[in-house]
């Protein structure tokens, strides 16, 4: 009598879906990445000023070299000598083109209160930098 | 005469290549990412100042201080405050990490309502520190 032997089963792992589970894990990080990129305003400060007498170089600029923006505790800003008062982005533009025309080598400082919100000279600079300016100057007091 | 005529080989595109593509893209992604971890110290996107003239900052020669609304400093994920003369943790971390890299250029994360005081401190230590440079982080304004 013959017996029938059993055929072993193959144990074999399929593969075939790899490259599937690979590509959707590829999908997954590409979703889920996100690139930190930095943005902002760039600005160079004046050096720190020696304490020791003689070493400072003092320099007496007029109104028609530089002018002052004077940010106070409530937001509003005082232009030179002139009384504070609220300004916003296109009054701020069109005195800064005043002032180019004026002189194209002006030097700006923006000088802010303590007290003031940090948004506010950020909001300045930006206006400034919006016009090509590249000299500016940030007070720290 | 007769003629051999040429069998049509099938044009089909091997693919048993694929998955080793697929899972060294997998690995390049997996070693390229870097998770942010939420620091209990942090400054949201939406908390920066809108701006329009804004430029990109190389990444490679950056270091970043947070500044939050309560007046904390955050500078290499250490927590800080500047309260008097004596508080120079910023200005010594900067003199350090100026001789690493000379061309630093340190990045404010600052929420849009902290008052100027904090940040003027800092500059004046940035200043002492000889680190100049200096970036205000900000949102493109959305038109």
């Amino acid at each position: 009598m013959k017996i029938a032997r059993k055929r072993k089963a193959k144990s074999e792992i399929p593969t075939a879906s790899t490259s599937d589970i690979a590509f959707l894990l590829i999908i997954f990080f590409m979703a889920t990445t996100k690139f930190d990129v930095k943005e902002g305003i760039k600005i160079v400060l004046p050096q720190a000023t020696e304490k020791q007498e003689g070493q400072v170089q003092s320099l007496t600029l007029t109104e028609k070299e530089m002018t002052r923006f004077q940010i106070m505790a409530d937001g509003q800003i005082a232009i030179n000598k002139e009384a504070p008062r609220t300004l916003e982005n296109n009054e701020l533009d069109m005195l800064i083109q005043k002032k180019v025309k004026e002189n194209q080598d002006m030097i700006f400082k923006v000088i802010t209160d303590r007290e003031a919100n940090y948004n506010e000279m950020v909001r300045v600079v930006d206006r400034l930098k919006a016009a090509k300016i590249e000299k500016i100057s940030l007070s720290t007091n | 005469m007769a003629f051999n005529l040429k069998k049509k080989r099938d044009a089909a595109i091997p693919q048993c290549s694929m998955g080793d593509i697929a899972f060294l893209l997998l690995l390049f992604f997996m070693v390229s990412t870097v998770f942010v971890q939420e620091k209990k110290f942090w400054v949201e996107r939406e908390r920066w100042p809108i701006a329009d003239s804004i430029e990109r900052i190389p990444r490679n020669h950056t270091t970043t201080i947070y500044v939050m609304r309560d007046e904390t400093i955050l500078i290499d994920d250490i927590p800080t405050r500047i309260e008097s003369a004596e508080d120079v943790f910023v200005s010594t971390t900067l003199v350090r990490k100026k001789t690493e890299d000379p061309d630093l250029i340190v990045c404010f994360r600052t929420d849009r309502d902290t008052k100027y005081g904090v940040m003027s401190d800092v500059m004046r230590q940035l200043q002492d520190a000889n680190t100049l440079v200096v970036a205000f982080e900000t949102q493109q304004r959305q038109n």
